[in-house]
């Protein structure tokens, strides 16, 4: 038996009702390692370009890495990836936990799901065994319901359950996979693909125990990660305040996206962030399989309007600002009820914050009117206007039934200029860093294979001086200027992108790991090979992030994807209103310039499609007829 | 001892004149912040020297000492 990984790939047939399990080389797994490469080389080997996201075709995967479920803190996440319903591109969205843990335990590394079922169906695993179960019981139900009624069937209260909830059955195209009502895969609408295959759930159970090469070497880099942890200052304010210690920091900075991206200070910034969540709702720490960390919150609140239950999760960053600064709302208890909603309800957040914005914008300059909405008014910084919506999106009712097409969509359908103000790239909306002030964000924004994402990139304000010692293991010995677009700032993020692409690629959490966190580079490639028992260098490690982004590319130009849509939202084209960046913009032919400069640096043709040479060089053959 | 600072976004409002800030021997970097009006909290990045620096190291004379917010991540 191998080390780290089980050497097993479990194959579901929903529309038949059946499985099997493959049993790739050694050498396959150490070319392509785990995550996201695992999602692209099922899709691009398996799917027809051209196939509709949400029909039967579309090829749904679950992801561990050859790592995955080691004692190491951030080594327990999965990624989910599929065509997306949302961009109709190259998906992947990954998320922390114990599921994916249970899975290796259970015996298996992935799972690649075909088909469709008859009728709504679960898939139980466990221990080796396969059954495909019906989801009647549970269908309509929101994830709280549906992950307690299934330890009740199951009779287990150690199960782990990945599910979707009412709004991925309705096929939200945003909608998320959640897993324990606390981890989210949130980006790119997997929730949907999972609706459109009647899968409500996969419940997992693994009593079986990893196998590693020197379980003492992963002990010992254990102690060493935890006890760095407790003193990194990074990993300190995560464990204290999580991600709302953001929130602070990026509005003071002045890129705090503010009414649908068009400032970056938000007044109510104070009433949202770290003290005062600490102070009104915070309930207390949770954590992830092995992790020290401990950045996960929960919220509680006896409140008549908006109450929060501690067990339907607590806001993260991306949240405060979809809820609050994104729609102006300053009323944290009601951001918090907002974000249990969308958890209940199997929402994206960050999806959903923008398409509330973009309803609001729409309905201020007269595009939308209360002839559309029923008589409700949707104004910025009405927090009852976004529950009202949120629920509406999920039921699919009313205006609800358009904005679950997303953004992009939706603008389309309604007309009359909507577009002006539906921001997204390539269809998904973005996460809460404004371009202006980030510019390398903004590269990465522009150029991540699955639309607008920020864990596909480098955040370039870390590296600003001597923040840039911890990329010197890359090569990179300059520091960055955030406000500049410039070749070295691409060099910057050309590198970058790839030490973020390692932890996409081994399913590890950027908040334990390489650049910032507690975890080194050396250490690192040390804790790979005490795993797997391989000799892997860091070298090998890059090439398989970098295969991660030529695949995931080559998959997108398949689906019809060209230069021009590897581009930004219009605002950031136009100048910051107000705050510290008042004035500041990117400019848009220094921009393309940038992204030609990338695909240069990339070995990608002028059209952005990788050349014969680097998928050679990537061992990449099987797509030479690409 | 005088140690160097560079404080970097909104942090860059507590640079002390000249860059630099005279300290007790035997100072520590949370005196540091202290000595600056720098809540830990409001610290994301934290280098000393070019190298991952700790709230309780041990500060030199002449020591670099880099602070950047909690901005980067999400």
């Amino acid at each position: 038996m191998p080390n780290g990984y089980n050497g097993k790939i479990l194959h579901v047939d929903l529309s038949k009702g059946s499985w099997h399990v493959e049993e790739p080389e050694e050498k396959w797994y150490r070319t392509y390692m785990g995550g996201s490469n695992f999602i692209s080389y099922y899709l691009l080997k398996n799917l027809k370009p051209g196939t509709d996201a949400l029909s039967p075709e579309n090829i749904l995967i679950f992801a561990c890495s050859v790592v995955t479920g080691a004692p190491l803190s951030g080594f327990n996440r999965y990624a989910v990836g599929a065509k997306s319903p949302l961009t109709g591109a190259f998906a992947e969205t990954e998320a922390g936990g114990y599921w994916a843990p249970e899975l290796k335990f259970a015996g298996f590394d992935a799972v690649v799901i075909r088909g469709r079922a008859v009728k709504p169906a679960y898939l139980w695993i466990h221990d080796g065994k396969i059954e495909i179960r019906d989801a009647a019981g549970v269908w309509g139900l929101d994830n709280f319901q549906t992950l307690e009624r299934l330890k009740e069937e199951l009779q287990d209260k150690r199960i782990r359950v990945a599910s979707i909830g009412p709004a991925g059955e309705r096929l939200v195209l945003y909608a998320c996979v959640q897993n324990d009502m606390e981890h989210y895969n949130g980006r790119t609408g997997m929730g949907a693909v999972m609706g459109s295959k009647n899968l409500k759930a996969i419940a997992v159970r693994g009593t079986s125990k990893m196998k590693m090469a020197d379980p003492e070497k992963v002990k010992e880099i254990a102690r060493w990660h935890n006890e760095r942890i407790k003193t990194h200052p990074p990993n300190v304010g995560l464990s204290k305040v999580g991600t709302t210690g953001l929130l602070k920091g990026i509005n003071d900075g002045g890129f705090l996206p503010t009414r649908n991206f068009k400032d970056g200070v938000f007044e109510g910034a104070d009433k949202i962030s770290a003290p005062a969540y600490h102070e009104t709702i915070f309930h207390s720490n949770s954590t992830c399989y092995a992790c020290a960390v401990r950045c996960k919150r929960r919220v509680a609140l006896k409140h008549e309007k908006y109450p929060l239950d501690e067990r339907f999760g607590g806001a993260e960053f991306e949240a405060l600002a979809a809820l609050g600064s994104l729609i102006a709302n300053d009323n944290l208890p009601a951001v918090a009820r907002g974000n249990q909603l969308c958890n209940l309800l199997g929402l994206d957040v960050i999806s959903a914050g923008a398409v509330v914005a973009f309803a609001m914008e729409c309905f201020e300059n007269g595009i939308l009117t209360e002839k559309d909405t029923g008589g409700r008014p949707l104004k910025f910084g009405d927090p009852d206007a976004m529950l009202w919506l949120i629920e509406e999106i999920a039921g699919r009712r009313g205006i609800g039934d358009v904005l679950a097409l997303g953004v992009k969509r939706a603008a389309q359908k309604i007309g009359r200029g909507a577009e002006q103000y539906a921001f997204h790239i390539k269809g998904q909306e973005l996460g809460f860093h404004d371009g202006r002030g980030k510019t390398g964000m903004a590269l990465g924004f522009a150029l991540s294979p699955t639309g607008a994402d920020h864990i596909e990139t480098p955040h370039d304000v870390a590296f600003q001086g001597d923040g840039v010692s911890k990329l010197f293991p890359m090569g990179l010995f300059d520091p960055v200027d955030p406000l500049k677009t410039d070749p070295a700032k691409m060099r910057f993020f050309f590198i970058g992108q790839k030490a973020w692409g390692i932890n996409n690629v081994l399913n590890l959490c950027n908040f334990v790991s390489v650049p910032i966190h507690a975890m080194t580079f050396g250490r690192l490639v040390e804790a790979v090979n005490a795993i797997t028992g391989w000799d892997v260098s860091l070298y090998e490690l890059v090439n398989a992030s970098e295969r991660s982004n030529v695949m995931a590319r080559v998959f997108n130009n398949r689906e019809g994807f060209t230069p021009k849509d590897d581009t930004l939202i219009s605002r950031w084209f136009e100048e910051m209103p107000s705050g510290p960046l008042k004035g500041k913009r990117i400019d848009p032919e220094i921009f393309r310039d940038l992204v030609q400069l990338y695909y240069d640096m990339s070995g990608w043709d002028a059209q952005g499609r990788p050349t014969r040479g680097k998928l050679v060089e990537l061992g990449l053959y099987w797509l030479l007829e690409n | 001892m005088d140690v160097e600072v560079r404080l970097f976004e909104s942090l860059k409002k507590h640079q002390p004149e000249g860059g630099k800030v005279r300290l007790a021997e035997g100072s520590r970097i949370s005196d540091l912040l202290t000595a600056l009006g720098i809540s830990t909290d409001d610290v994301g990045i934290l280098m000393v020297n070019q190298s991952d620096g700790r709230f309780d190291r041990l500060l030199r004379n002449g020591d670099v000492v880099t602070l950047i917010p909690p901005i980067g991540g999400g």
